[in-house]
């Protein structure tokens, strides 16, 4: 069954729920759908659960383990920091989705949701970066990691989109909780489409801070559900 | 758009069985009235919209649909959750200058690695 087909029986199913439902308020006549548009919409939710499964992978990467791997951390970090800046890792397997998503369909908005547990004192921006090349959740370091080791690379103007968060009032996201403005509908679109899905990396706008500036982010090994890192892509 | 026009047809099949669901013997669906309606059938908006799902424990008990223009306002939303075997459904209107909408779910799926939400604006 195509995803189509799959989609126009579900509607019908609904729009059998919603005919019973007007049928019994009994405006007979004014039941037109004839006249009205239908928009539909679907969307699949890549969640991080349970804490072992390889449908996403995160890892944060440690300029000051620079040969560690932290791919069972139960917490990441993006941290800027003298000769102590974090990056994270995440990926999410799209082939999850099912059905699988068309690639002639229209991404019309994918987000990142990731938790922040932790708030730098400062306003930072998070920049996320399509990652261009693979890398394991086992595996990576800060050595190497497929964006290398120089700092503040790649420019900021290559970046897929960003964020912003601290406890100052004014910053985007200020508490603890999803972070709102992840946005990724761009790269995801691309992946539907058929390039390459190495996920992406997030890093601090401004890497190398003098004051330590860290967001601590949970990674899915923390196992708790409601802080999951999830990917939304709804599509039409 | 194929396979738009596909759930359109769906819809006229959706009605009747509604309809036949109801046993609402004062109302009837033509099938002539529905064809006429597959002419005329658009979409309220094509923004994206954002989908959220508010747990309880490790299931899905609602989902809030955001970004709703305002063009949408009135219009009825369907929503439907799929997590496996289970789905879940549930409706509520768009209110006026549209925004965010919470759908809370008949039955609430348990959160798998992904879920599929299908969501259908009817009207305004």
């Amino acid at each position: 069954m195509t995803g189509a087909r799959r989609l126009a029986l579900t509607v019908a199913g609904l729009l059998a729920v919603s005919g019973a439902m007007t049928l019994q308020v009994g405006a007979a006549a004014s039941l037109s759908v004839g006249s009205q548009q239908i928009t539909p919409y679907r969307s699949c939710t890549i969640t991080a659960t349970p804490s072992s499964t390889t449908a996403v992978a995160d890892v944060g990467v440690r300029e000051a383990s620079a040969g560690t791997n932290f791919g069972t951390a139960t917490t990441n970090a993006v941290s800027s920091a003298a000769a102590a800046n974090q990056r994270m890792y995440i990926r999410f397997d799209l082939t999850q989705c099912s059905p699988t998503i068309p690639s002639s369909s229209t991404i019309r908005l994918a987000t990142l949701r990731i938790y922040v547990s932790a708030l730098p004192a400062a306003c930072r921006t998070i920049d996320i970066f399509r990652s261009t090349a693979t890398w394991t959740e086992t595996g990576i370091t800060w050595t190497n990691q497929p964006f290398g080791t120089t700092l503040n690379n790649p420019a900021s103007g290559s970046r897929t989109g960003s964020f912003n968060v601290g406890t100052p009032a004014g910053c985007q996201n200020l508490a603890a909780g999803y972070v709102v403005g992840a946005t990724v509908t761009t790269d995801v679109a691309a992946f539907v489409g058929g390039t390459s899905n190495f996920g992406w990396m997030l890093r601090d706008d401004v890497e190398a801070s003098a004051t330590t500036r860290t967001t601590t982010l949970s990674a899915k090994n923390l196992g708790t559900l409601a802080q999951a890192p999830q990917l939304v892509i709804t599509y039409t | 758009m194929r396979w738009l026009r596909t759930v359109v047809s769906a819809a006229g099949i959706g009605i009747v069985v509604g309809a036949a669901v109801a046993f609402a013997a004062s109302i009837s669906f033509s099938s002539a009235s529905l064809g006429a309606g597959s002419a005329s059938t658009g979409r309220c908006t094509n923004a994206g919209l954002s989908v959220l799902q508010n747990l309880s424990g490790s299931n899905v008990a609602s989902v809030t649909v955001g970004s709703i223009p305002a063009g949408c306002a009135g219009a009825t939303l369907l929503v439907s959750v799929t997590a496996g075997a289970t789905t879940g459904s549930g409706s509520a209107t768009v209110p006026a200058g549209g925004g965010s909408v919470t759908v809370t779910l008949s039955t609430t799926p348990a959160v798998t690695a992904s879920e599929l939400t299908d969501l259908v604006l009817i009207g305004p």
